[in-house]
């Protein structure tokens, strides 16, 4: 009976797995900057794109971010459960949905790794034999949590200052609306690859799906096969996530940006593929939605745009929320496994 | 001005279509301007066949069609909606010559006295000044856009000078001691008013040109 309640268990983990590197496609944004400036055909764009983060996802799931969320981040005398696992990813889908039907964005990343820290935890606590002290890698959390800090701020001033440059050398040089015109035509291009580039380190550094697999793989239920197939499976369906539903999204924001300079993008999205790609290369899981927010504060900056501050610090307190509000979700969920005697 | 031919106007771009019917708009503005001209001279004849000219002229409509259908299919990225409203508001000022020029044709009036003409004369004068400034200003657009800049806030100024000069002739005409036919005054009242109404135009869309100059030129 046990036996069969853990292949169940097993299974929806892999399906909501599969599920969530779909909802990361299809909440992906990046794309609407290239839709808007009309560098290819929307389809071809969203294909692109597809891909990019597909092939970023897989190529990267065999160590990197999935690693640090699938194993690295428990302590040495801890490996995941199936109902670990599971409580994890209802926590964070749980409290991703409530955040959607606020109107809150929120990161999976944040709530992904509040939700495995509460797990631990309770985990720790309720099994005799595990030291709270030591169920845990300290040292990697902290690390995340403190890229979590950086990331943005870096991204803010890798724009700044790219932007200064390119402005200073470049694009004050242009006198009329013909030159910038042309000049922006050039740019376009260049933001294709930027976006490639982009969407690469995208899926890369989204661990969640992948993550929850190499927490599998690492207590030993799914074999090395097994979750390059399931790993193949989230890059084809975070790709899907992209074509099928993130267009939606993408259309809709790309009609508002029919007026942003390609050349303005293609420094924003650079900046923050740039610090994805350092983050990803240091094994840390990192929000892109957060990085992003900073490259175009950073731009606004550069170019002493007004700034909603005030919109800004309701985010960061969303932000700051997210990760103790998922932890203590996703250990109440835990301790009711455990009170059925799954945990 | 020369025509052109509907095959020769296709092989214009965006950039040029909108350079020629400016061009186009300013002449009217020109011929309605020099038609005032001639009514403050009292030759009426001239007056009605310059008036005539602005209200019959229909060249810039088929600029007007040209540039329409161009422009939808422009690989223009960005600067698309603001090129197709900066045409509008071209056309805006055709639409408001034709109005002063109707309503200037239904009564010809005899001016009370010299200085009054005097004074209208100098409106006119730099009416005619912020209307060559402002073809101007948006033919620098596409080449030089702190030109254009430049130009819009040299039409404003004359535009401010102009103000002062339109409320004089006003309180002349409220404080004249014959009493005029209310058909002489009320003519004259609305000539002062209209020629307000179009330098106020080419004021506001002075502005336009300064915002997309704000809005497209980066500093370093």
């Amino acid at each position: 009976m046990a036996v069969e309640i853990i292949s169940i268990v097993v299974v929806v983990l892999i399906v909501l797995a599969i599920a969530l590197a779909f909802s990361i496609g299809a909440n992906d944004e990046t794309l609407s900057t290239l839709v808007g400036a009309g560098v290819i055909k929307f389809k071809v764009a969203l294909l692109i794109g597809g891909i990019a983060v597909g092939v970023g996802m897989f190529s990267f799931s065999f160590a990197f971010v999935a690693k640090t969320v699938g194993a690295d981040l428990l302590g040495e005398a801890v490996t995941y459960t199936e109902f670990m696992l599971l409580a994890v990813l209802i926590s964070s889908i749980l409290w991703l949905v409530i955040g959607s039907f606020a109107g809150i964005p929120l990161s999976s990343t944040h709530s992904l790794v509040g939700s495995i820290f509460g797990v631990v935890i309770v985990y720790a606590l309720t099994h005799g034999d595990v030291n709270p002290e030591t169920a845990f890698n300290w040292v990697k959390l902290n690390n995340i949590i403190l890229s979590w800090f950086l990331s943005p701020l870096f991204g803010l001033i890798i724009t700044y200052v790219l932007f200064k440059i390119l402005a200073k050398f470049y694009l004050s040089k242009l006198k009329g609306l013909n030159q910038i015109e042309s000049s922006e035509k050039r740019f376009k291009w260049l933001l294709l690859i930027g976006i490639i580039f982009a969407e690469i380190w995208v899926g890369a550094n989204s661990g969640e799906a992948v993550g929850i697999l190499y927490g599998l793989l690492d207590g030993g239920t799914l074999n090395l096969e097994q979750y390059i197939f399931f790993a193949f499976i989230c890059g084809v369906f975070s790709c899907l996530g992209i074509y099928i539903a993130a267009r939606y999204v993408v259309r809709n924001l790309a009609s508002q940006m029919m007026d942003s300079r390609p050349s303005e993008s293609l420094i924003t999205q650079i900046s923050s593929a740039l610090i994805l790609m350092i983050a990803t290369l240091l094994s840390l899981p990192i929000s892109h939605s957060h990085v992003i927010v900073f490259c175009i504060l950073g731009m606004s900056v550069a170019q002493r745009k007004e700034v909603d501050y005030k919109g800004l610090g309701k985010m960061a307190i969303y932000w700051v929320l997210t990760f103790p509000v998922a932890a203590i979700l996703a250990g109440l969920i835990y301790f009711g496994f455990h009170l059925f005697g799954l945990g | 001005m020369k025509e052109i031919t509907e095959k020769e106007l296709k092989k214009l771009n965006i950039d040029e279509l909108t350079h020629l019917f400016v061009d186009n708009i300013n002449e009217q503005n020109l011929k309605l301007i020099e038609g005032i001209e001639f009514l403050v001279e009292e030759k009426f004849d001239e007056f009605t066949k310059n008036l005539n000219y602005v209200i019959e002229t229909n060249t810039e409509v088929q600029i007007k069609k040209t540039f329409e259908a161009k422009i939808f299919k422009s690989k223009l990225m960005f600067s698309k909606a603001d090129r197709l409203k900066l045409f509008t508001k071209i056309n805006d000022i055709k639409g408001i010559g034709e109005f002063i020029a109707n309503k200037m044709l239904l009564y010809k009036v005899v001016f009370p006295d010299n200085e009054f003409k005097t004074q209208l004369i100098s409106v006119l004068k730099s009416l005619k000044s912020i209307s060559n400034g402002l073809t101007e200003a948006i033919k620098a657009i596409g080449s030089d856009l702190s030109k254009a800049q430049n130009i819009c806030e040299d039409v404003k100024d004359e535009r401010r000078k102009m103000r002062k000069e339109e409320w004089q002739l006003l309180n002349r005409l409220y404080n004249y001691d014959m009493d005029y036919l209310s058909r002489t005054f009320l003519y004259l009242k609305e000539l002062v008013e209209d020629i307000m109404m179009l330098a106020d135009h080419i004021k506001s869309f002075s502005e336009y040109i300064q915002f997309l100059a704000t809005k497209y030129l980066i500093f370093d």
